[in-house]
Order: structure tokens, then sequence, then C-alpha cells
């Protein structure tokens, strides 16, 4: 094994964080039987958490995504609000922030598995994933909105977040493209729509995690959760020797000694392995110690 | 293999510790409870194609299969076939005498519930 700290040479790594790590990969796979159910298409009334595609021909759970697109274009004429769609992604938020982003998602583990081919991976400024939120607030709900008043369905408006999303390229166009191809009716899939699967698995072979870092609107809108989660990690400065190991392991590039519980961590929990980063749930507690100042507070 | 990157020296006295109220999560979680039972038994204001008020749960999946009627889009009737009709000029004027009396529907959007289409996009 590398020597991975330097300025704290015995530091070993937790068993509990070797055991996530190992245990992650199964979980997701184990996920993707939720998601990817062959006589499961009867809960397509029913919203996913995750970034998976309704039109795959083997999903189970409608695309939240889709979902929230579809009532923003039909908001004008019905005025309808998805109750159902809002309640159950307060609910995983609440419950777990981005937990599900890391160990759910299965669009996630496609770009963890791509990542894993290539050694080397680009690093992102943090600030970049702030382009979550304008592609939630401009493709997903003012778009659709505003095209649903000039009275165009979602279906048949031509820049829509499923008419650009590599994740239903992925999950639908393909198939339905090989298929329309073995039965002599050429490509079905845009050219446009092509050129973003061939760019995003490209990327994903140089970027952990591209899609999540830098343009999806459900993890960024979980993420905003995160801070106040009833799961979430917690920092225990006693167990702190300055290994900064739970930086160097952090695939997302998030400042993980400064601060973890952000919107860029999508709750990996691969830095519980320094052991100073613990996850854990809150619960109503009397009588705890108040939180130390942050690191630019005035002292 | 795990490794290490240089950054710079961190300070773990002085950083938080993170710890999160249980208050704020559980208000959250509860909202969001009571919103998604709600919404699991919420009767839209929309028709179905039988007649029907459509559930919640009826038009999330008929935006995955292509379930929602607008009736501006609606295709007019087709005109009579003139080589069955006794009169083929006047079944034609009827026809089109009907479609410029022809009231539009009273829904704007409706949803068909046993919509199969594969890709709506």
């Amino acid at each position: 094994m590398e020597s991975f700290a330097a300025n704290a040479p015995g530091r070993a790594p937790t068993a509990l964080g070797l055991k996530l790590s190992r245990l992650r990969p199964w979980v997701q796979a184990g996920f993707l039987g939720v998601w990817l159910a062959p006589l499961g298409r009867w809960l397509h009334g029913i919203p996913g958490c995750v970034f998976h595609c309704y039109s795959c021909p083997l999903s189970s759970f409608a695309c939240p995504i889709g979902v929230m697109a579809n009532y923003a274009a039909l908001f004008p004429v019905a005025g309808e609000l998805p109750y159902l769609l809002i309640g159950l992604l307060l609910l995983v938020g609440a419950a777990a922030g981005s937990l599900v982003c890391g160990w759910a998602c299965p669009f996630g583990f496609l770009q963890d598995l791509l990542g894993k081919l290539t050694p080397r991976k680009i690093s992102l400024p943090g600030w970049l994933g702030y382009t979550r939120y304008a592609v939630l607030l401009g493709l997903v709900i003012l778009l659709p909105m505003i095209l649903g008043y000039k009275g165009i369905p979602f279906e048949d408006q031509v820049v829509s977040i499923c008419r650009l999303c590599p994740a239903g390229a992925l999950e639908a166009g393909l198939p339905y493209s090989i298929r329309s191809l073995q039965a002599g009716h050429g490509w079905l899939m845009s050219g446009l729509k092509t050129g973003i699967l061939l760019s995003f698995l490209a990327t994903a072979l140089f970027m952990h995690r591209p899609w999540c870092r830098l343009f999806c609107p459900l993890g960024g809108l979980l993420a905003l959760f995160n801070r106040f989660s009833l799961f979430h990690l917690q920092f225990n400065p006693k167990e702190c020797v300055e290994c900064n190991l739970c930086r160097s392991r952090c695939p997302m590039g998030v400042k993980v000694d400064q601060a973890v519980n952000v919107s860029g961590c999508v709750r990996c929990l691969e830095c519980t392995i320094c052991g100073a980063l613990e996850p854990c749930l809150a619960w109503p507690e009397k009588g705890l110690p108040p939180n130390p100042p942050p690191r630019n507070a005035a002292p | 293999m795990l490794r290490r990157i240089p950054q710079p020296p961190v300070d773990p006295t002085r950083r938080s510790v993170e710890r999160h109220d249980f208050w704020p999560g559980f208000a959250a979680l509860a909202a969001g409870a009571i919103l998604a039972f709600c919404g699991a038994r919420h009767v839209t204001g929309l028709d179905t194609v039988e007649g029907n008020s459509a559930w919640e749960f009826q038009l999330v999946k008929a935006f995955s299969t292509g379930g929602l009627q607008y009736a501006d889009q609606l295709p007019p009737p087709p005109p009579p076939k003139l080589d069955a009709a006794a009169n083929p000029a006047e079944a034609l004027d009827r026809w089109a005498k009907e479609q410029a009396n022809a009231h539009p529907p009273p829904w704007k959007v409706r949803v068909n519930a046993g919509a199969e289409t594969p890709c709506p996009t």
C-alpha cells in the first residue's frame, strides 16, 4: 500500500471506511435491480428519486426530472402541482440528502464504472456545480413553462431536458435506435442526442461523474438538503491527525477538510476512511456542546 | 490504493463539527411524508378519456407513455367515404357544414391512462 499521509505516518484507514468503500458498488448494483425491473412498469405512476429515464424499456419508476418538466409544461393549461413528486423528494432529501446519488443512482453508478477505466482525472473548480441549478431552473422549470404558455405540449418542445438528457439517450434512445436499426428503419436518435451521448461517455472517462458535477438537476436539488438532512457526516476533531486523507479520497473534489455537508457532495462516504468523519443520524438530544466557530469566523 | 494529494494544511480545532439539529430535518421529512400521502390520494382537475377524474399517479404515468391528449391537437373526423354515399356531393357538403359548426370539446387536456407510446419525446 502506498504511503498516503506523510504527516501522519502511523495512520491506518478505518475499518468502517474500507467496508463502506467495498460495499458501495454492490449496493449500487443491487439498486439497479430496483430501477431496471422488467416487470415493474406498473410503477410508472410513481416518481423515483434517482436520475433514470422513464422511457427506458426496463424502467420501473418515473423519472422525477421528466415528471417535473412535464408538470411545468402542463401548468399553464391545467394548473396542476406535483404533490407526490414534491413529497417524495422532500422525504428522501430530508432523510438522507444526496446519499441516493452516491449509493442508489444508476446513472451515477455508470459514471463510477466508466471512471474506473482511466486513472487520471481532470479536476474542476467547485463553483461549476452551480450550473446544475441553472439547468434545474432554466431547462426543467422555466423553459417548459414558457413554451407551455405558448401552447406547445412538452412532447413537441424542440428544446427540452428530455431531448438533451444523456441518460435518456443511453437508456431509451440507444435501445430503441438499435431495435429500429435491426428492423431496417434506420437510426432513431437525432444527431444532437447521439453527439451528447458520445461526448458524455468520453467525458466520463476523464472526469469523475461529469453529469453529477455539472448538470444533474436532481443531484443539485437533493444536495440542498445536505446541510440539514437527518443522515449526515460529522467531523470529530479528536480523531483528526491532519493527514488530509479525507480530501484526497473525495472523488467529487469537495474541500472536505473545510466542510463536508455541502452541495458538491454525493455522499459516497469515501472520506470516512480517514476516521475523523463519521456517518451519523441526527437525533433529538439535550446538553450537546455547541459547534466550535467555523474557520473563517472572526475571533 | 490510498493516495494523498498535496493541499494546504488543515486546522481541525477551528473547524465546525457540522452536527445537524434533529428538528429541521424531521420537519422537512414530516412535510414530505404528508405531501406524498396527499399526492398519492390526489385527484387532479383533469379528466381521463373515459370521463372520470384522473388520479395524480395516472397523470404521472401519462407523461411517460404519451398519454396526454390536447383538445387543439385532436385530428378532425375523416371525410365520408364518397364511394359508399348515395349522393357524394351532398355527403361532402354535410360533412363540411358539420366541421364548420363543430364546437371545441369542453376540456383542454385529458389523460389517456391506456396509452403505450414507448418514448414520447
